[in-house]
C-alpha cells in the first residue's frame, strides 16, 4: 500500500487524459451545446418578436377595420339620405308635371268648349235668320242684319 | 461477483500486485503493471470513444451516445457553475475527466472477482489486481495533481494573501503583538497540516472505499465456494446485492472526488476579502 513509480505514471496518464478529454470530448460537446443553446435562445427571441409583431398587426388591423366600418356606415347613411332626397325630388317633379298636364288639358277643354260655343252660335244665328225670314216672310239682307242677329243670339245664349 | 476460489494464500494472496521491480533495494522503484495496464486501457478507451463521438456529433437534436454524454457534460458544467465564482475553462473538463475516469475504473469492480485475474493467469501473470482505484497510487496521483493545481492557482491569483494566511492564521489575531512571532510557526504547521490533509483525504477516501469493496467481494467469493450448497446460494445473492451496492458506491465516490476537486479549486479562486 505504498507509493512507487506507478504514482508518477498515473499522474502522467491522468494529466494526459485531462488534456485529451478537454480537446476531443468535453470541448467539442460544450461548444456544440453552447451553440445550440444560443440558437434556441435566438429562436425563442425571434418567436417572441414575431408574437409581438403579430399582436401589433392585429391591433392595427382592428383599428383599420373599425375605421373602415365607420366609413362604410357613413357612406351607407349618405347614400340612403341621397336616395331619399332623389325620391322626394322625383315625386315633386312628377306632381308638378302631372299638374302641368292637368292644367294643359283643362285649357284645351276650355278652348274646345269656346270653339264649340262659337260654332253653335253661328249655326243658331243662321237658323234664326231662316226662321225670321219665314216668320216675316220677307227677305232679309244677311250681311246687313248679321250684326243684329249676332247681338240677339249673344243676348239669348249669353249664359250658356 | 466471485465465481471460484483461486490461488494460494487466501484473501491476502489476491491482494498482491503484478509488480515490476526496477530496484530491489528501494520500495519506490517498482511499477504496478496491472494498475498501469488497466488504467491505460480505460484511458485509451475513453480517448477512442471521444474520437468516435467527435466524428459523429450533430448540431440538431442529439441521440444515443451524444445525448448521454451531453447529459453528463451538462450535469458537470452546472455543478462547476454552481460552485465556481469565476470562469476557468480548465475546471469543467478536469471535473468531467475525474468523474468519468473514476466511475469507469470503479465499475470494473463489479466484474466477477477472479475473471480478469484468470485471464491474466492464462498469460502467465501470477498476481493481478483489476481495479486501479484499489491501488493507492492512482487516487494519490489524481489527488496530488488536483492539489498541485490548487497551489498553482493560490500562488497565481493571490500569492501575498496565501503566504500571509500560511503564517498568520488562525492564532495571530488572537494574541498580543509581542507574541505574534511566537505563534507564527504554530500557524504554519497547522496550515500545512490543513493543506496536506486535502490530497490525503481525497485519495484515501476513494482508495479505502474501493479497497474495502474488493475485500468484501473476496470474502463473499470464499463464502460462495466454501459453504456447500447453502453457502453458494447465500454467497450468490449476497454477492449480487453487494455488486449493486458497490456499483452505487463507485459512482458515489467518483462524484465525491469530482465535487471536492471543484470545491478545492473554487476555494483557490475565491477573491480575497478585505477587512
Amino acid at each position: 500500500m505504498s507509493l512507487d513509480l506507478t504514482f508518477i505514471g498515473q499522474i502522467v496518464v491522468f494529466l494526459t487524459l485531462v488534456f485529451l478529454m478537454k480537446k476531443h470530448l468535453y470541448g467539442p460537446l460544450a461548444d456544440l451545446m453552447e451553440a445550440r443553446s444560443n440558437k434556441i435562445a435566438q429562436g425563442l427571441a425571434a418567436a417572441d418578436a414575431g408574437k409581438e409583431a403579430k399582436a401589433k398587426a392585429d391591433a392595427e388591423i382592428a383599428v383599420q377595420l373599425k375605421e373602415a366600418r365607420t366609413k362604410a356606415s357613413e357612406i351607407i347613411a349618405a347614400a340612403e339620405k341621397r336616395s331619399a332626397e332623389l325620391n322626394e325630388e322625383s315625386v315633386i317633379r312628377a306632381r308638378v308635371e302631372a299638374q302641368q298636364i292637368v292644367d294643359g288639358a283643362r285649357d284645351e277643354v276650355h278652348a274646345e268648349l269656346n270653339r264649340a260655343r262659337q260654332t253653335l252660335r253661328n249655326e243658331v244665328a243662321d237658323i234664326a235668320m231662316i226662321a225670321a225670314e219665314r216668320v216675316v216672310e220677307a227677305e232679309l239682307d244677311a250681311k246687313r242684319h248679321a250684326k243684329l242677329v249676332e247681338g240677339i243670339v249673344s243676348a239669348g245664349f249669353g249664359n250658356a | 461477483m466471485a465465481e471460484q476460489s483461486h490461488g494460494e494464500g487466501g484473501i491476502a494472496g489476491h491482494l498482491q500486485y503484478w509488480t515490476l521491480k526496477i530496484d530491489e533495494s528501494s520500495p519506490f522503484m517498482q511499477i504496478h503493471l496491472d494498475t498501469m495496464l488497466v488504467s491505460l486501457v480505460v484511458a485509451c478507451g475513453m480517448f477512442l470513444f471521444a474520437l468516435w463521438l467527435k466524428g459523429k456529433l450533430v448540431d440538431g437534436a442529439p441521440s444515443g451516445a451524444q445525448n448521454f454524454m451531453e447529459s453528463v457534460v451538462g450535469f458537470i458544467d452546472q455543478t462547476v457553475k454552481d460552485n465556481f465564482p469565476v470562469h476557468n475553462p480548465l475546471i469543467a473538463p478536469l471535473a468531467f475527466t475525474v468523474f468519468c475516469f473514476i466511475a469507469l475504473v470503479n465499475t470494473i469492480d463489479i466484474l466477477p472477482a477472479f475473471l480478469l485475474g484468470n485471464v491474466a493467469h492464462m498469460f502467465g501473470v501470477v498476481h493481478f489486481r483489476p481495479v486501479p482505484t484499489n491501488d493507492l497510487n492512482l487516487p494519490a496521483a489524481m489527488a496530488v495533481s488536483v492539489f498541485a493545481l490548487v497551489l498553482y492557482y493560490e500562488f497565481k491569483l493571490k500569492p501575498v494573501h496565501f503566504c500571509k494566511e500560511l503564517v498568520m492564521e488562525p492564532f495571530t489575531s488572537l494574541v498580543p503583538g509581542f507574541l505574534k512571532p511566537v505563534v507564527m510557526p504554530i500557524n504554519l504547521i497547522l496550515k500545512l497540516v490543513e493543506e496536506v490533509a486535502k490530497p490525503l483525504s481525497l485519495s484515501f477516501r476513494l482508495f479505502g472505499n474501493m479497497f474495502a469493496g474488493e475485500v468484501i467481494f473476496l470474502l463473499i467469493s470464499f463464502l460462495l465456494l466454501g459453504g456447500g450448497a447453502v453457502g453458494m446460494a447465500a454467497g450468490f445473492f449476497v454477492g449480487l446485492a453487494w455488486t449493486a451496492f458497490h456499483l452505487f458506491i463507485g459512482f458515489l465516490q467518483a462524484f465525491i472526488f469530482m465535487i471536492l476537486t471543484v470545491v478545492y479549486l473554487s476555494i483557490a479562486h475565491q477573491p480575497v476579502e478585505h477587512h
